[in-house]
């Protein structure tokens, strides 16, 4: 007896095959000892089953049971709704922690812009400029326009300046523009 | 009910606005974007190469302000970045390139090359809006300007 077969005698034992097929399975198990001896075991275990299910009974009718859970949910609600000090206080705090947050970011924005900008642009100290002459042919005047914002520095020929006295006298190079 | 401290979408504001900062923080050691040009000044009206295009009017009274001469030519424009902690060079002309270097402080190191050899550095600390001015006579009465400028768009 296949599994096929074995399923399709548990139906039949449950009632659950229509009324032909039912017929051919009872005659199908009279003719097969090993149906039989499944189709007993199968009544047993059934019957075990239908005899000790455990039933679940409501202390109460339905409807007064269901009422009562209703009831305790809106209950609960209520008294949620009834605290509105503390769902204000949770909603500051909750509303305060992330704008503490950005006050905190901002703040060490500033401070790192003063940092690393305007500390810098503004101190004494970073207006100073190191000039050097790398070729010792050439001079060098430089100074700072504060009306313009400018720093200039003026290049010209070293042995024409010592000479003449006269640091525009000589150009430094005719061929920068070329 | 469960209830939290922090909203999902404040959690994600805040993480945002953290990387924002951390990307501020970053800006400071970003590249500097600067132009390097190369002018001719002269008193005369025109420039004998007809490429070499006048100045800006703000450029042109900013330079007559500070220099004798009367009109400013621009003879070539280069705009480079120079990343952080790094040097770029300006190439101006055949004879003539700007080497800057970006340094903490922050300063940059800008230092003249003219035909291929290093002839000034000058080093300060460069802010928008300001200018470093190279200069030297030229022929005929007329001089030459290199004006180095931080470029406010990154």
């Amino acid at each position: 007896m296949n599994l096929e077969q074995q399923l399709k005698l548990q139906a039949w034992v449950d009632g659950e095959l229509p009324e032909a097929e039912a017929r051919q399975m009872a005659a199908f198990v009279q003719g097969q000892s090993e149906a039989q001896t499944l189709v007993g075991e199968l009544r047993i275990t059934k019957g075990f089953l239908a005899g000790n299910e455990p039933e679940a009974k409501l202390p109460e009718s339905g409807d007064f049971y269901w009422s009562k859970i209703q009831r305790a949910i809106e209950q609960e609600e209520k008294v949620a709704a009834r605290a509105p000090g503390a769902s204000w206080t949770f909603a500051w705090r909750r509303l305060m922690a992330p704008i503490s947050g950005v006050a905190l970011i901002a703040f060490l924005s500033v401070l790192s812009f003063n940092v690393f900008r305007q500390q810098s642009v503004d101190d004494g100290a970073n207006l100073l400029v190191e000039v050097e002459n790398l070729s010792e042919d050439i001079g060098s005047i430089s100074y700072r326009s504060q009306s313009e914002n400018m720093f200039v520095v003026y290049l010209y020929k070293k042995d024409v300046q010592e000479a003449e006295n006269d640091p525009i006298a000589e150009p430094v190079d005719d061929t920068f523009l070329q | 009910m469960s209830r939290r401290l922090f909203s999902r979408r404040a959690a994600r504001c805040f993480l945002a606005l953290l990387l924002l900062a951390g990307g501020t923080f970053n800006t400071f050691a970003a590249n500097l974007k600067l132009e390097a040009k190369l002018i001719w000044g002269t008193d005369d009206e025109k420039s004998p190469d007809p490429e070499h295009k006048e100045v800006d009017a703000v450029t042109r009274e900013k330079l007559r302000k500070v220099f004798k001469w009367k009109n400013y030519f621009i003879v070539n424009r280069v705009v480079k970045e120079v990343p952080s902690r790094s040097s770029n060079q300006f190439k101006l002309s055949p004879d003539c390139t700007i080497e800057i270097k970006e340094l903490e402080g922050p300063k940059v190191e800008v230092k003249l090359i003219g035909k291929g050899k290093e002839v000034h550095k000058t080093t300060l600390t460069i802010s928008k809006g300001q200018s470093v001015v190279y200069s030297g006579d030229d022929k005929n009465q007329s001089a030459w300007f290199v004006i180095i400028t931080e470029l406010d768009e990154k």
